[in-house]
């Protein structure tokens, strides 16, 4: 491990091996890039889509599985032990749940788009071993957290709800062989909620707390709105699972007001830290990430009309793609645009034995084609879903796939400059 | 970030401050662009004022501390890699910062010529890029390991030492 690779660790190891996190975010990339394909493919069935196999199906779980819970694991397996002050015990599950869960989306997401129930199967218990070596390597390490509590806490949130909502879609995928699941699209819709708000949501509020004010160099703010926002998002998503399950919908409006209380005390939490920024100039990445609140709170407000019977056409397609897309998706690649090269300087060399520039190791075009694409992207295949016009979902997802080569480009150039460093174990 | 040991309060501290300077001229620098900006005007007399003096003897104060005081109590309890990594930054930082104070100067008594304002820009810019960095990192590893390295005695002593030193 070089000098500057061993920064956080050294007798505490907080910093991973490059390798660990960077895979994780170079593959997400290539999802990404994969999953507008697949969507540009399918463009007749997204606006209709109501649930079943079949590309849209396949596009829907790249873009989680392979694009979100990626990003995540790799953002989570370095962030969580520097949050908590704890190394993890081990490096070797990371690779570990990369292994499984590399091959596991892929199959999975060849069996939805091909109908093939096998490879669902198989690529389904792939997936959530992985999905289990991270969440026994992040608790493992959470349970040791001793500082930053708050932020532990919503990672617990997420473990859990990442549980369940792998066990309903694993449900759900031998429901289809043995045909035994009656309330399916009540589990379709708990299982998208929980893998959605609950384990990307939880994540998201929760590193948001530390990453944000980071970022931005703002004051510290109370944890109190923290424990707030968490009490009413684990609320909601408990009270929204029982109305599905249980058929029982009346409850659905008590998670919905649960839903806004958490996501409004998180807006005003992010409010308060960029109103104290130090800095004034927070660049693309913030266009991408204050974007994405407003992507959040038109999902929510588009659960609301449809609740409330308004006649919004394809609302239930829209209401999905508003939520991946643009809220976790537009998020994240905020994110991974400022984290990425940060973890890169870590790693390394540069000239004449002085650490690198950031600015050395990022790529401006490809981002900014990437940013400007990826929000006509999502604008154009907004309407088109809710004008039904496959015409315009195409050019959309067009649009989308050239975006994501852009942002394949930043992820493949920032992980070849870490490459060309000493190496890191 | 807000800390329960003083000495990781007073670089917290001194961060904000630094980070005002920064920002002042990264501010100044995003208006002027490639002109030369006029050296008479309040607010860019201000912050080469600013520049001139804060930064080059804030950082060299703050760096000497965390070099002699800090880094090495990492080492001793095992953590060699933190320091290392942060005396690299600061020995790109530093000639970045005594560059920028000595321009800063100049410009102040004779006023900025395109050439002298296009060599302030580039130094200036990757002082500003490396210093906001620096201290992402400070904030986010070495702050944090303090809570956890500093008994309450030691805290007093070296935050005491530090204050003094001010």
């Amino acid at each position: 491990m070089s000098m500057a690779g061993r920064f956080l660790g050294g007798a505490q190891d907080r910093l991973l091996p490059a390798a660990i996190p960077f895979r994780f975010f170079v593959t997400a990339a290539v999802f990404h890039l994969l999953a507008w394909m697949v969507l540009l493919l399918a463009a007749d069935e997204v606006a209709g889509f109501r649930g079943g196999t079949g590309p849209v199906l396949a596009a829907i779980h790249l873009l989680t599985l392979g694009t979100l819970a990626m990003t995540a694991i790799g953002a989570s397996l370095q962030l969580f032990p520097v949050v908590t002050r704890r190394a993890l015990t081990r490096n070797w599950p990371g690779h570990f749940s990369y292994a499984l869960m590399l091959p596991g989306v892929a199959l999975l997401s060849w069996g939805m788009a091909l109908h093939q129930t096998t490879a669902m199967q198989l690529g389904a218990g792939l997936t959530c071993c992985g999905l289990l070596v991270f969440v026994a390597l992040t608790a493992n390490n959470l349970r040791r957290a001793s500082s930053i509590p708050v932020v532990a806490a919503h990672g617990w949130l997420a473990l859990a709800t990442l549980f369940v909502a792998a066990l309903l879609g694993v449900l759900m995928i031998w429901g289809i062989e043995l045909n035994i699941l009656s309330n399916r699209s009540g589990l379709a819709i708990t299982h998208l909620t929980l893998a959605s708000y609950g384990f990307m949501g939880s994540l998201v509020l929760g590193l948001s707390l530390v990453l944000i004010p980071m970022f931005v160099l703002s004051r510290s703010l109370p944890p109190n709105p923290g424990w707030a926002q968490l009490g009413l998002t684990a609320l909601a998503l408990l009270v929204f699972s029982i109305s599905f399950v249980s058929e029982f919908p009346g409850l659905i409006w008590l998670a919905l007001i649960a839903g806004f209380g958490g996501t409004g005390f998180y807006l005003w939490q992010m409010a308060k830290i960029l109103r104290s920024s130090m800095r004034k100039r927070l660049g693309l990445p913030f266009v991408l990430i204050r974007a994405s609140w407003g992507f959040l709170i038109l999902t929510l407000l588009l659960v609301t009309a449809y609740l409330a019977g308004l006649a919004i056409p394809n609302a239930v397609s829209l209401i999905g793609f508003v939520l991946l897309a643009g809220w976790l998706l537009t998020f994240l690649c905020g994110v991974l645009h400022r984290i990425m090269p940060f973890l890169a300087s870590m790693h390394a060399a540069g000239k004449s034995g002085l650490p690198p520039l950031l600015s050395d190791l990022t790529a401006e075009g490809p981002l900014m084609l990437h940013a400007v694409c990826h929000f006509s992207a999502v604008t154009l295949c907004g309407i088109g879903i809710v004008a039904d016009q496959s015409l315009l979902i195409r050019i959309g997802s067009a649009l989308g796939v050239v975006g994501a080569a852009g942002f394949a480009t930043f992820a493949i150039i920032v992980a070849l400059k870490v490459r060309q460093g000493p190496r890191t174990s | 970030m807000s800390f329960t040991r003083r000495t990781a309060q007073l670089l917290h501290e001194d961060h904000q401050q630094t980070i005002i300077v920064i920002e002042a001229l990264d501010q100044l620098i995003a208006r002027a662009r490639k002109k030369a900006p006029d050296t008479n005007d309040p607010i860019v007399r201000k912050t080469l004022e600013n520049a001139s003096g804060a930064i080059e003897e804030e950082i060299s104060q703050h760096f000497a501390f965390e070099e002699n005081q800090l880094f090495t109590r990492l080492e001793e309890m095992g953590d060699v890699s933190i320091g290392e990594h942060l005396r690299g930054e600061h020995r790109a930082l530093l000639p970045l910062g005594q560059a920028v104070g000595t321009m800063a100067r100049t410009a102040l008594a004779n006023g900025f010529t395109d050439e002298s304002w296009a060599t302030f820009l580039n130094t200036s810019g990757e002082l500003i890029e490396r210093m906001f960095a620096h201290i992402q990192k400070e904030e986010m590893a070495l702050l944090p390991a303090l809570e956890d390295l500093l008994d309450a005695e030691t805290d007093i002593e070296l935050s005491t030492a530090y204050a003094d030193s001010h």
